[in-house]
């Protein structure tokens, strides 16, 4: 079974031979391959919460920078509509995107309409068995070439890393009102190798604020 | 400032970074037989400058807005694990499995499979936080870990918790 190490376990492909994969509907298959200059992403989580109030958090984009990374501004621009503003080192980048298909409660599916992203997206809510919380999935697709898909895992997160590490963010705003930070955290000198390597760990990239005030 | 090289540095003090934050000002704190897996280096992503140090025990000295069972003054034990009191594990009292509190989950997703949770002054995979071998320490989640206790001046000793 070939796994993906930085996915959680429940997006895991079943093996074949296990009784379980007859329940295969789309979650739990492996994502699509990555070709035609088309990446994919899935991820998984488990949160505590009802999947009515994890959608209202996840619906209200206005507030989609205090937990997506990079992002600086999302406006509302109609029912369906807003424009996103991503702020990546130096570079600003905008975008529109439109929701294309809104079920309260259950999921929420998206796309760009123009601008400097092209990529379209799902989230999914589903309850949990035993009353352990919601099971919120992540699909996601985007095109970017590989060069630039490699030159930004070397320089802080590929996107594919950003969809697992904004659910993640997610999930911990949504348990307990805020997102763990160490990036302030005090230190002597780390020399050259130090400073490379946090770039390697994804430690350039600003932890997404969660709460508005200390 | 490497394997098997530890100096006292003058860094910059922590600060309250969120809701749930507390600052300490340490009077005691021990170095754990675990501290010689870093000291060593067996333990990955532990780098150069950064703050060891996790069994210690202070005074409050400053509290985040949602904090409300610690003010200023009082004395505390801070755990080793960083737990975040809301997430599956946490309510099951499994502390160290804590989903919410390892901003560096990846990192240990990668090594070991699946993350735990953050750890004080244990390594970049572990959270990245620095820990209480220091004058000041910014500990987290405040409404579970921190067990604040009561009382009249007590001999005071930090034991491995």
């Amino acid at each position: 079974m070939s796994t993906a190490l930085n996915e959680k376990p429940n997006a895991e492909s079943l093996p074949a031979s296990s009784g379980a994969a007859i329940l295969q509907d789309g979650h739990y298959l492996a994502p699509p391959e990555d070709k035609d200059g088309k990446l994919w992403a899935r991820t998984t989580a488990l949160i505590q919460g009802s999947p009515d109030d994890l959608y209202a958090l996840w619906r209200a984009n206005e507030n989609t920078p205090l937990w997506q990374e990079q992002i600086e501004e999302v406006v509302i621009t109609g029912v369906n509509t807003s424009r996103w503003t991503m702020k990546d080192g130096d570079k600003t980048i905008t975008w529109n995107a439109e929701i294309v298909a809104d079920e309260p409660g259950k999921r929420i599916v998206w796309r760009s309409l123009d601008g400097d992203i092209n990529e379209a997206g799902e989230v999914i809510f589903e309850p949990a068995p035993a009353d352990r919380g919601t099971f919120v999935t992540v699909l996601m697709e985007f095109r970017i070439g590989k060069l630039a898909s490699a030159w930004e895992t070397l320089t802080g997160r590929n996107p594919k890393q950003g969809v697992i590490e904004n659910l993640r963010h997610f999930k911990a705003l949504a348990e307990t009102g805020e997102i763990p930070n160490s990036q302030t955290a005090p230190h002597g000198d780390r020399g050259v190798v130090g400073k490379m390597k946090r770039s390697l760990y994804g430690e350039t990239i600003p932890t997404p604020p969660g709460a508005t005030a200390v | 400032m490497g394997t098997s090289k530890v100096e006292t540095l003058t860094v910059p003090d922590p600060e309250l970074v969120n809701p749930h934050d507390a600052i300490i000002k340490i009077t005691r704190t021990a170095i754990c037989g675990s501290d010689l897996h870093l000291y060593d280096g067996f333990i990955p992503t532990m780098e150069a400058g950064d703050i060891m140090g996790h069994e210690f025990m202070g005074i409050v000295e400053e509290v985040g807005k949602d904090v409300h069972n610690l003010k200023r003054g009082d004395r505390v034990v801070v755990p080793f694990t960083i737990a975040c009191g809301n997430c599956l594990f946490c309510k099951k009292k499994i502390w160290s499995a804590c989903d919410n509190t390892n901003p560096n989950a990846h990192l240990m997703e990668a090594a070991y499979g699946y993350s735990g949770s953050g750890l004080f002054g244990y390594s970049h995979m572990m959270g990245g936080y620095a820990g209480g071998q220091a004058q000041y320490a910014r500990a987290l989640r405040q409404r579970r870990p921190v067990e604040a206790r009561d009382g009249p001046a007590r001999r005071e000793s930090a034991l491995p918790l």
